[in-house]
């Protein structure tokens, strides 16, 4: 474990010469929060009326809260590294490390999201506490919940998002099915929350990545109770080891088709 | 005892070919067609501990994928490796504890990092205590006389800086065998000189045993005690460096300064380099000719001045894989 906590303080060490990069992310990030809380104010005439359970501030909170899980990933440039790793056998010489390669990419990009994590969890509370003003009531335990259910919801999009760039080891480009992903859990869980959706897609959705993903702890930042809380934190774990074992299978059958011709 | 044994290695690569342009492309998609290519085929060699042996042969001869097979990066089609008595294949992990591996043409440092921290990230990564990781960097920081730049961040270090300290990383963990491939790829001969002296004092040092693929004939001749040299995937010599100077080609080079003209022309075994007038060149395959029958030929009392040498390694190794095409 000690050397997986060398690997992300390594990435921090190296990530914390670009801060200068995440702010210019920041623009995104504030212009599509901008749009979105225009557009809830423009669906909600009056300010306390419920759409499908969710308030306007409690929208407006919620897309704060998963703009910042969904930006924080970074899964385009992720994907990109992973599946430009394989094409160009560069993971063939993470192979003879002490290290398991999952294990070794997820502590790489938990270094990278960390600076990135704080700060989009600085500047967009700041930003929703201008413009929404008041904060959703959370105790104590409440935030505990929504931390470590942000966390695990980071880490099951790293390894779904590592699964899709592994993909590169059967065909040329995993970019497309990325797109596809990216788009689903864009829509579905991080711009309109499960409950927007007709039941019969509700009942399929609480099944996919789309719930534990940024749903989960966006949900229970809005809306806290400690039996959704467990609810939520048990799926996102079985979505953890899921999530695993298909990285883990597509690596090691792909590490076999490696081919690192010359040099 | 041996440190490395292979036996029967073979390896062969899919390769998909396509025909050309736009309709060949079309094409590969509908039906692709694929080749084999034969990479490696039936090699055999042993290295025992501490010898610094030279693995060399023309580009695509097979050396990468024989170190990368025995570095565990890939898998034979065929054969048995064992490298400290562990099947690279099989026990990747232990086997990575035991070797080290330089790639010439890779970094495995993190640019952003001063070579300092990259070494404390290798020590952590190979589970070494905290105070043996600092003792080993002194140690090794002093061998390889890293203390102007050890703060500087890798990307700002010179090839030659950062070679040495991909070579220092790799040795961080001790290795009893270690990998170089091409390490003085792209170097000036000044810094060439000095990694091959640095080579050479850890080989000494820490009697690691050295596997070394290089095109620096420099390298080869200064380093190594042996060379097998693999073409078209197959060993074609596997001798001493001995050996392989003087006795492979039995060919000595003889430059003289004479006092009057010499026609050696169709004189048997003897080739002529060249010529110009008072000073000749001569190649002399003593297999056919001894030296001293060639030195009579030139009449010892008509030199002024002689010279007789081996044919350069260089000559020899292009020639053996001329012939063995």
């Amino acid at each position: 474990m000690k050397k997986y906590l060398f690997i992300f303080k390594s990435e921090i060490m190296t990530n914390l010469q670009y801060v200068f990069n995440i702010f210019v992310g920041f623009i995104g990030y504030f212009v599509m929060l901008f749009i979105l809380f225009n557009l809830w104010e423009y669906l909600y005439s009056d300010p306390n009326e419920l759409i499908n359970g969710y308030s306007m501030t409690s929208m407006m909170w919620y897309v704060v809260i998963t703009e910042i899980l969904y930006s924080v990933v970074g899964g385009r440039t992720l994907c990109k590294k992973i599946s430009n790793d394989v094409k160009s056998g560069n993971v063939a010489y993470n192979i003879n490390k002490p290290y398991s390669y999952i294990g070794y990419s997820v502590s790489s990009h938990f270094g990278n999201m960390f600076i990135k994590f704080i700060m989009y969890v600085i500047l967009g509370l700041g930003f929703g506490l201008i413009f929404i003003k008041k904060l959703p009531n959370l105790s104590l335990v409440g935030i505990i919940f929504v931390l470590v259910s942000s966390f695990l919801g980071l880490l099951i999009s790293t390894l779904l998002i590592l699964s899709i760039g592994l993909f590169s080891f059967y065909i040329e480009d995993s970019g497309p099915f990325y797109w596809v992903y990216s788009k689903l859990i864009l829509v579905m869980g991080t711009l309109f929350p499960i409950e927007y959706f007709p039941t019969i897609v509700q009942k399929i959705l609480v099944y996919t990545p789309v719930y534990v993903v940024n749903y989960g702890p966006a949900k229970l930042f809005v809306d806290f109770d400690i039996h959704k809380g467990i609810g939520i934190i048990l799926a996102q774990i079985i979505y953890v080891i899921i999530a695993y074992l298909i990285c883990n299978h597509i690596y090691r059958k792909g590490v076999r088709r490696i081919n690192v011709n010359g040099g | 005892m041996a440190v490395i044994e292979v036996k029967n290695l073979s390896k062969s690569f899919k390769v998909k070919l396509k025909e050309k342009g736009l309709k060949g492309s079309l094409k590969s998609i509908i039906k692709p067609k694929y080749k084999t290519i034969k990479a490696v085929r039936n090699v055999s060699f042993s290295v025992e501990k501490g010898e610094i042996i030279a693995f060399i042969g023309p580009n695509g001869a097979g050396k990468s994928t024989t170190i990368k097979m025995m570095t565990s990066i890939l898998y034979p089609d065929k054969g048995s490796i064992k490298v400290m008595g562990l099947d690279p294949s099989r026990d990747r992990k232990a086997l990575s504890y035991e070797i080290g591996t330089v790639f010439g043409q890779k970094e495995q440092l993190w640019t952003h990092l001063t070579p300092y921290d990259n070494f404390k990230f290798f020590g952590a990564i190979y589970d070494i205590p905290e105070k043996a990781i600092e003792k080993k960097i002194d140690e090794l920081r002093e061998l390889f006389e890293l203390d102007s730049f050890i703060n500087t961040p890798v990307r700002n270090l010179s090839l030659g800086q950062r070679i040495r300290c991909e070579i220092v990383a790799s040795l961080i963990h001790e290795p009893k065998v270690l990998f170089l491939d091409e390490p003085t790829i792209g170097l000036d001969p000044v810094v060439k000189e000095n990694i091959r002296t640095l080579i050479k004092r850890m080989n000494k040092e820490y009697k690691t045993t050295i596997f070394l693929t290089s095109h620096d004939v420099g390298d080869i001749e200064k380093l190594c005690k042996r060379v097998i040299i693999i073409n078209n995937g197959t060993v074609v010599m596997d001798d001493t460096m001995e050996n392989l100077k003087y006795h492979y080609l039995n060919k000595k080079i003889v430059e003289a300064k004479m006092k009057e003209m010499v026609n050696l022309e169709d004189e048997e075994g003897i080739t002529i380099l060249k010529d110009k007038g008072y000073n000749l060149k001569i190649e002399v395959d003593t297999t056919k000719k001894s030296v001293s029958d060639a030195l009579k030929l030139l009449n010892p009392d008509n030199i002024i001045d002689i010279n007789i040498s081996n044919v350069p390694l260089e000559d020899i190794i292009s020639d053996i894989y001329k012939n063995r095409d």
